[in-house]
């Protein structure tokens, strides 16, 4: 391969950083442009810099690399480097092309090189990393929400929100703070937040029960919900059905 | 099941069982030849003939019921056993009785003939009473053993919830401090040696007293500051020790690796989350008896959607609860953006003079 590879690394620990850095200096086509302390700066850079490669840590400030993946605009090829082996699974539900377990050592990151070098040559640059998002089930529910909203990134704890509407490929999440928009299936929402907290009333809301003011018969078989803020939301047969079995009544 | 005699296991039990049957026999031999004008030779021999073989033949009653309980062998079939038993002990009782009181008195046929019938039903009487006796000394035992079983077994729950309860390094902990160390054998070889005799210190620590429950406080805070030193490598500015610790506490008693996870709480929601440089202030007193240790760090609100106590700070309270039987001890507060847990941990007083 004559063209290099422009690389990122996304690591809060600045030991763990000097170490990988000194590591890539060795390996032949990697041109390393950017390196970051959090997932905030990292989501920033990924997005200016639109790199080939990432080397992402798992647990960072602010914002998880998980999280940070589903802000990005461009799609490099991600490596994850992390001392939890407990996402391994979901690392390569998302598409990553290797996990590095530190304390980790020179061969294995040139194997994990290799990998990305080797399937860069067989798809092409772009990573279908952020397409895959969202698909799997997930082992606990969600507890904060990652928007981004022009340059600036929000976190929404799941305590403040209030309610999704569906909105074609986007979905609306109304919280306390204000309104955000995210690039995510109402699917995704219905799977990853806490069905005791969470109903799907219609194809296009999912309502926080504890939101709920009233529930009111609307037409003969159709009925509306009225939260405390007076928002009125549709409500459709099976949403009628879910509301029955989480309300209890 | 145990069937040795219990006479034979319990020394004590058989010398009160001798005395009373001595004594018992001695009243009824003063009540014979004071009252009833009885001969004291006489009295004496019919006495101690009947009573005190009673007392020897008797004895054998234990095995009966030993052999017959109520879990192994219907009631129909207890009362003939004891029927059959009865009447041999009866007979055997009646029989050597008059052939004891043959040798001294070889004419005393008359008057041992009239009371035949009054001494079986005597003899029969004597029997419940034996039963009931041994009922009584067996179902005393099986009660002591019960309780001691019961403590035993309690003490057990004991050391298996305490074991439960002890936190561990956290192996995350472990691997991104080697991660560190790694990094450092290339550019601070020195540096990379101290945190290598460091991390060893604390895991042999946190290894070895596994097995003491107690420790001083100034062990446990020497071991925490081993901890923090080791983060200070991973987290640098971002984390900043405190100690303000009062000279009486030093010698306090506290459980070991009691503070580690609260240190390690602190480092993951106070400064791990920040950007900026955290306090971790650990404050300690010496109070009427109690050692106050408490620990505080600043946290940041918007990243932290905080859920209550966590498994960690359970564990914490339930090990303290399950030591000093005070479900009280732990006291967490989260005001704004400052959280602190305080632990209250009483002493023995003999220990702090």
């Amino acid at each position: 391969m004559n063209e290099t590879l422009r690389t990122i690394i996304v690591e809060d620990e600045e030991l763990a950083r000097h170490l990988m850095k000194s590591f890539l200096n060795d390996i032949e086509g990697i041109e390393l442009i950017a390196e970051c302390e959090n997932g905030f700066e990292g989501v920033k850079m990924i997005n200016e810099l639109k790199p080939d490669l990432v080397f992402l840590d798992i647990q960072m400030p602010k914002i998880t690399g998980f999280e940070m993946l589903e802000l990005l605009e461009h799609k490099p090829q991600i490596i994850f480097a992390t001392a939890y082996d407990q996402y391994a699974l979901k690392a390569f539900e998302y598409n990553a092309v290797d996990y590095l377990l530190k304390p980790y050592s020179r061969d294995r990151l040139e194997e994990a090189v290799a990998k990305v070098i080797a399937r860069i040559q067989k798809e092409g640059k772009e990573s279908d990393v952020i397409e895959k998002l969202g698909e799997f089930p997930r082992e606990e529910y969600l507890d904060r929400i990652v928007v981004k909203d022009r340059n600036k990134i929000h976190i929404a704890p799941i305590d403040a929100v209030r309610y999704i509407e569906s909105m074609d490929d986007y979905v609306m999440i109304y919280t306390n703070e204000g309104r955000w928009m995210k690039q995510k299936t109402m699917k995704y929402f219905e799977t990853s937040l806490n069905p005791n907290d969470f109903v799907r009333i219609h194809r296009s809301y999912i309502v926080k029960v504890n939101e709920i003011a009233e529930i009111q018969q609307y037409e003969k078989e159709s009925y509306i919900v009225i939260l405390h803020d007076k928002t009125k939301l549709k409500v459709s047969k099976t949403g009628y059905k879910n509301l029955k079995d989480v309300l209890n009544f | 099941m145990d069937f040795r005699h219990p006479f034979f296991t319990n020394p004590r039990l058989s010398v009160g069982y001798g005395i009373f049957w001595l004594v018992a026999s001695t009243v009824v031999v003063l009540i014979a030849t004071l009252v009833n004008g009885v001969p004291v030779e006489r009295a004496m021999i019919e006495i101690f003939a009947f009573i005190i073989l009673y007392a020897v033949i008797g004895a054998a009653i234990w095995y009966v019921i030993k052999f017959s309980t109520l879990e192994d062998s219907g009631v129909l079939r207890i009362i003939l056993a004891h029927l059959i038993a009865a009447t041999i002990i009866v007979f055997l009782w009646m029989y050597i009785g008059v052939v004891i009181i043959k040798i001294f008195h070889p004419n005393t046929e008359e008057w041992l003939g009239q009371t035949v019938f009054n001494r079986a039903v005597a003899g029969y009487a004597m029997y419940v009473a034996f039963v009931i006796f041994f009922y009584a000394v067996n179902y005393y035992y099986a009660f002591k053993d019960k309780v001691k079983d019961e403590t035993h077994l309690k003490a057990l729950v004991k050391e298996a919830e305490l074991q439960a309860l002890k936190s561990q390094i956290n192996p995350h902990f472990l691997f991104n401090s080697l991660n560190s160390i790694s990094s450092l054998t290339m550019t601070d070889p020195a540096r990379a040696q101290e945190m290598v005799i460091n991390l060893s210190q604390l895991m042999r620590y946190s290894l070895k007293h596994d097995q003491h429950e107690k420790v001083s406080f100034k062990q446990e805070l020497e071991n925490n500051k081993l901890y923090l030193s080791i983060e200070k490598v991973r987290f640098g500015r971002k984390l900043n020790p405190v100690f303000a610790i009062e000279e009486a506490c030093l010698n306090a008693e506290i459980p070991n690796m009691i503070l580690q996870p609260l240190y390690e709480n602190a480092i993951k929601y106070g400064v791990y989350e920040a950007t900026e440089a955290v306090d971790v202030i650990t404050h300690c007193k010496y109070i009427e008896n109690h050692l106050v240790v408490s620990i505080s760090n600043t946290y940041d609100k918007n990243v932290m959607s905080k859920k209550g106590e966590g498994i960690g700070l359970r564990n914490i309270r339930d090990r303290l609860q399950v030591i000093y039987a005070n479900p009280h001890l732990m006291k967490i507060e989260n005001t704004n953006n400052e959280f602190t847990v305080t632990l209250t941990i009483p002493q023995n007083p003999k220990n702090n003079e």
